[in-house]
């Protein structure tokens, strides 16, 4: 029972080879016979399938064309996804280096677009315009205690022209994605987090450390900061330096943006107004913890209601006209919930668990306020044989339904999830 | 079905026929043992097992449930100490969370003396528990000071998770460690007081269960299928080398734990005078070597028991892989797939030799012990200074009538117990 052979209960006790060396042949062909009868049951057992995703609706691909044109460990984090008009993905990982991917799911695997000149982070800052232009907000790194950000000049605005792209074939790993570098929205600010506002023509941004707000207007291309969504530390020890900015930024129906910031509190920018507001209302948390809650992911429906979830791994729909929230609790004896998304069966799927924890992905029916816990993320088949995701740091959902997953570890890859 | 069957059973017997032409009829290998007082219940011993330069073999006997044990044998006044429970070497005792079960990688011994480790947890639930608060609380990286007899607890490796595998360097006074189960390789400098934590190399699965460091300080693992990984300390960064060892395909064994690694090397060492690795594979016992200076890797043989060369249900690989002073390889060789109380039925492990002058392979046949008992598997071995080697394994326990039969556990319908066992080469 050493630690990769942790479910040993599955030995063939009836293949005994061992002693076929010492007995006659007309023995050995009645042994071996009778050993061939038996099942074979070299597979996982079925009592571990049980904790994952099932089987048959779950795949991933790796991040490119193993073995050289991939993207490589220590670069590969997914911690930005994106699906465009014309229903390609898009992606940006973390890590030495950052790299821009595209999956187009009717060829089905990822194509490497190559690196983001220096970017080691695209954290949720990947958003996709009308034309299917690709915008890229880049940073050092993220909740990190802001360690290497007082001598950092800034994260970029960057633009990806799919179609001017046009020496896209060849392996792209080591050489530079073109992009149109649109300038550092913040001085000495990485780029946290984005949404668009395709009808308006309009970015939306926050920033790491400090969790400004800002816009990039597309024409004539200006960067407005219209506040910050938290001034001071979050309450802690001596060497934590993190503030309570919202992960995620969500864009309603009326091109209102919301996300959370100081106190667990939310924030919303009136697009009418053009200002940067704090509600009253709360981001849902234990009582006491709500300093330290933030938003970790949002996902809209059509009737123009925002689901969220929180860092405390809570679930929650927030009406952004009438600015009322309900909580629908914890679907996961978990912390965060990194990834939301609407499928097209009327479900929310999203993944929970902190980066010390097991991820794992559940749904939540609106219609009937029934939570389904689909279990740990892992994709069990040749070559990869139970390849574990731990950490999840982005979901989408693409135009046909499926639901892409990020992994952000050192070594990453893109999962696919097929809701019924 | 039936084809295969017969095909199966008529090879069996042309490859064990020549097996035995191999090796003299009856040609078996007696070993010297010593049982762990009061540590009957100690269940497993994976490759932590290191001869020490004053005489003294250090062990991590694993009790799956419990608290494993740290235990020396001081082979100059023939005593085995048992330096003491992890769990509570820790200061974890009062936790009631997953226990210190096991030290589960290799030690190695710094300029100090001291004597450098990682601890493991025993059981992983299928992970129900991983990350909660009952759960495993991580591993410690520790050493003890033979002076002193004193433990010192470096504080925790990984939350949540085991030293799977280790190894340190006394060129940079580090102890390095993959992680079970995220596959995370990490680190603790000794000389800075500095814990590190590089990142994912693997997944839990094909995580390699030896790693090598070089005379210089850099460590190699191997990864994916079949490939190398460096680590060089003098730019703190993993590389993956353009490298492929030689394995046999996964997937072709039969039953074999779905989930046990059949892609990477199993165990390996290094050899000061060639500058080269000599390793094995998990899957088929594949004997090879590996310059990282050049770059090459050599398949040299197989260290499986004769006969079981081409065999699809060749025994998964031991780590119990050492290199004597009269350079021959010593490999202790499952005589059918060995995992201690999760073996399906005993079977007696061979002591193969690989000369590494002569590149000849030698099967010295069944491990027994004085008396005649069978040693059912091993998974640690290490060559004392005075030229002796050392294994840890389980040795067969005899119910004796009237006496409580003092066993971990039983392997098929047999009682066995560990022991470390005690061969010497030129005896």
């Amino acid at each position: 029972m050493s630690t990769t052979d942790w479910r040993c209960s599955y030995f063939i006790r009836t293949r005994d080879f061992g002693f076929i060396m010492r007995v006659q042949q007309t023995l050995l062909i009645v042994a071996v016979l009778a050993a061939s009868a038996q099942p074979l049951r070299s597979q996982r057992d079925r009592g571990y399938d049980s904790s994952v995703v099932s089987q048959v609706r779950i795949d991933l691909r790796e991040l490119g064309y193993p073995p050289i044109d991939v993207i490589p460990s220590d670069e590969s984090a997914i911690r930005a996804l994106a699906v465009a008009p014309d229903g390609r993905l898009y992606g940006a990982t973390s890590g030495e280096h950052s790299h821009l991917f595209l999956l187009d799911p009717q060829h089905g695997y990822v194509e490497p677009l190559g690196t983001l000149a220096g970017a080691r982070a695209v954290h949720h800052s990947l958003v996709v315009g009308q034309a299917g232009e690709v915008y890229i907000g880049t940073a050092l790194a993220v909740e990190n205690n802001a360690q290497g950000y007082e001598h950092y000049l800034g994260g970029h605005l960057l633009k990806y022209v799919p179609a001017e792209d046009t020496a896209r074939n060849g392996i792209r790993i080591e050489k530079a994605c073109p992009v149109v570098d649109l300038g550092i929205p913040s001085k000495g600010q990485g780029i946290y987090a984005l949404t668009i506002d395709r009808s308006r023509g309009v970015i939306y941004g926050l920033t790491y450390p400090d969790g400004e707000f800002f816009s990039y207007q597309f024409h004539p291309g200006a960067v407005k900061i219209y506040g910050r969504v938290a001034t001071n530390i979050m309450p802690g020890e001596k060497f934590e330096n993190e503030k309570a900015i919202g992960r995620a930024l969500a864009l309603d129906q009326d091109g209102n943006v919301f996300t959370s910031g100081e106190g667990g509190r939310f924030y919303r920018f009136d697009v009418k107004t053009q200002q940067l507001e704090h509600l009253e209302i709360g981001v849902p948390a234990v009582p006491g913890r709500e300093v330290y809650n933030r938003v970790d992911a949002w996902t809209a429906d059509v009737d123009g209601n925002l689901y969220g979830g929180t860092s405390d791994g809570y679930l929650f729909r927030l009406n952004p006209a009438r600015l009322a929230v309900v909580n629908f609790g914890k679907p996961l004896n978990q912390y965060r919930i990194r990834g939301l998304v609407l499928a097209h069966n009327g479900k929310l799927y999203g993944i929970g668990g902190d980066d010390d924890e097991m991820a794992r992905l559940f749904s939540y029916d609106p219609a009937s306020g029934l939570y389904e816990l689909l279990g740990m993320i892992d994709v069990n088949r040749r070559p990869y044989y139970s390849w574990q995701g731990y950490v999840f740091d982005a979901m989408e959902i693409g135009l046909d339904g499926t639901v892409y997953m990020g992994q952000a570890e050192r070594k990453s890859k893109l999962f696919l999830y097929y809701p019924q | 079905m039936y084809r295969l069957a017969k095909l199966l059973a008529l090879s069996s017997v042309i490859l064990s026929g020549v097996a035995w032409a191999v090796r003299p009829p009856g040609q078996t290998t007696q070993v010297d043992f010593r049982v762990f007082p009061g540590l009957a219940m100690m269940d497993g011993n994976w490759a932590a097992l290191f001869a020490a330069s004053d005489g003294k073999i250090y062990a991590g006997l694993a009790y799956h449930g419990g608290d494993g044990h740290l235990v020396y044998y001081d082979s100059k006044t023939d005593r085995m100490h048992d330096v003491g429970n992890v769990t509570a070497l820790c200061g974890e005792s009062i936790l009631k969370r997953g226990p210190q079960s096991k030290i589960h990688a290799r030690f190695g011994e710094g300029k100090d003396g001291r004597v450098y480790f990682g601890t493991h947890a025993g059981y992983w639930w299928d992970y129900a528990r991983f990350g909660t608060k009952e759960g495993y609380p991580g591993a410690h990286w520790m050493a003890y000071d033979p002076k002193t007899g004193r433990v010192e607890d470096f504080g925790l490796a990984c939350p949540n998770e085991g030293i799977n595998t280790g190894a340190y360097d006394p060129v940079w006074n580090r102890i390095y460690g993959l992680t079970h189960p995220r596959g995370h390789f990490v680190y603790y400098d000794a000389a800075r007081r500095v814990a590190v934590d590089k990142g994912r190399i693997n997944n839990f699965e094909s995580i390699c269960r030896t790693i090598g460091i070089d005379d210089t300080g850099n460590a190699y693992g191997s990864f994916g299928e079949g490939q190398v990984f460096k680590y060089d300390p003098r730019t703190d960064r993993i590389i993956e080398l353009p490298l492929r060892l030689p394995v046999r395909p996964k997937g072709i064994s039969l039953g074999r734990d779905y989930d046990k690694s059949e892609t990477a090397w199993r165990v390996v060492v290094w050899d000061d005078e060639t500058k080269k690795f000599y390793g094995v594979d998990e899957s088929a016992t594949i004997l090879f070597s590996f310059n990282p200076r050049s770059g090459e890797v050599r398949r040299l043989g197989q260290l499986c028991i004769p006969g079981f060369e081409e065999r699809r249900d060749v025994p998964y690989a031991t780590l119990s892989l050492t290199l004597a002073g009269d350079r021959k390889l010593y490999y202790a060789a499952a005589g059918r797939e060995f995992d201690y109380s999760g073996s399906a039925e005993p079977a007696t492990s061979h002591l193969i030799s690989y000369d590494l002058k002569t590149g000849k392979t030698e099967d010295r046949g069944e491990i027994l012990l004085p008396d005649g008992r069978r040693v059912l598997g091993t998974n640690a071995a290490t060559t004392g200074p005075d030229g002796t080697i050392y294994l840890v394994g389980a040795i067969e326990v005899r119910p004796e009538g009237g006496k409580p039969v003092e066993a971990a556990g039983k392997i098929g319908n047999v009682y066995y117990r560990l022991a470390m066992l005690i061969f010497h080469p030129d005896a």
